[in-house]
């Protein structure tokens, strides 16, 4: 499972509703302890999407590098992704799998009329053919 | 011999290892000696048909390997090599 301590997640829910109607995205830290894990830290990343920001995002490898550079500056670890659907549910979208990287927590964050209105947690495989939801605990 | 630096959740296939010496003056040579020194790391990297994944990139120093050549990138014995995911979506 996957647990969002409080200061990491307030970044994240101000991240998703400050960039509404587009799509935010951004990077979480923390630490994998085997069953769990921790994200006790969130990184706002831009989304370079080069079309309509309401319905896509893109990350610029980049500032995934830069990501990781800080989470070892921090001892901590990059663990996961987060991104928003403005006014739709947080499911994992075709474009999400097509798109997406086996190595990470992938957390989708609804925002609907611009504020937070629930989140959840996939686990995209090798072939980016199916994404399980892993369980999600919100510490706020 | 330069550096690989291992991105965390793959870091289970390298003994619990951050970053990796391995020998060779490409790209592809590293990469070949990294994935046969760690065979795990292999099918997180690269396909059935030996091409790097889609979601791979990989960096010398800071610069992607596709401005530089490909597999063919020149990579010195001080550079570090860095593995990092390309990642997108939207509903």
């Amino acid at each position: 499972m996957i647990r969002i301590g409080d200061e990491a997640w307030q970044v994240m829910r101000a991240h998703a509703e400050a960039v509404y109607p587009n799509e935010c995205c951004g990077a979480m830290l923390g630490r994998n302890d085997g069953d769990t894990k921790h994200v006790t830290a969130a990184l706002p990343l831009d989304n370079v999407h080069a079309g309509p920001r309401m319905t896509r995002y893109e990350l610029r490898p980049e500032d995934l590098l830069r990501a990781d550079k800080v989470a070892r500056g921090r001892g901590l670890d990059l663990i996961g992704i987060f991104h928003s659907h403005p006014d739709h549910d947080a499911y994992f979208s075709e474009t999400d799998l097509k798109n997406s990287c086996p190595w990470y927590s992938f957390v989708v964050v609804s925002v609907k009329a611009g504020r937070f209105d629930h989140a959840k947690s996939f686990l995209p495989n090798m072939e980016q053919t199916e994404a399980p939801e892993e369980a999600l605990e919100l510490l706020s | 011999m330069p550096k690989v630096m291992i991105p965390t959740p793959l870091r289970q296939y390298t003994d619990k290892k951050d970053s990796v010496e391995v020998a060779g003056v490409t790209v592809g040579e590293i990469l070949g000696a990294l994935t046969s020194a760690y065979p795990e790391l292999k099918k997180n990297l690269y396909n059935d048909e030996g091409k790097l994944r889609s979601f791979v990139n990989v960096y010398v120093n800071d610069e992607d390997i596709r401005y530089l050549g490909k597999d063919k990138a020149q990579v010195a014995a001080t550079d570090t090599v860095t593995i990092v995911p390309s990642i997108a979506g939207g509903r």
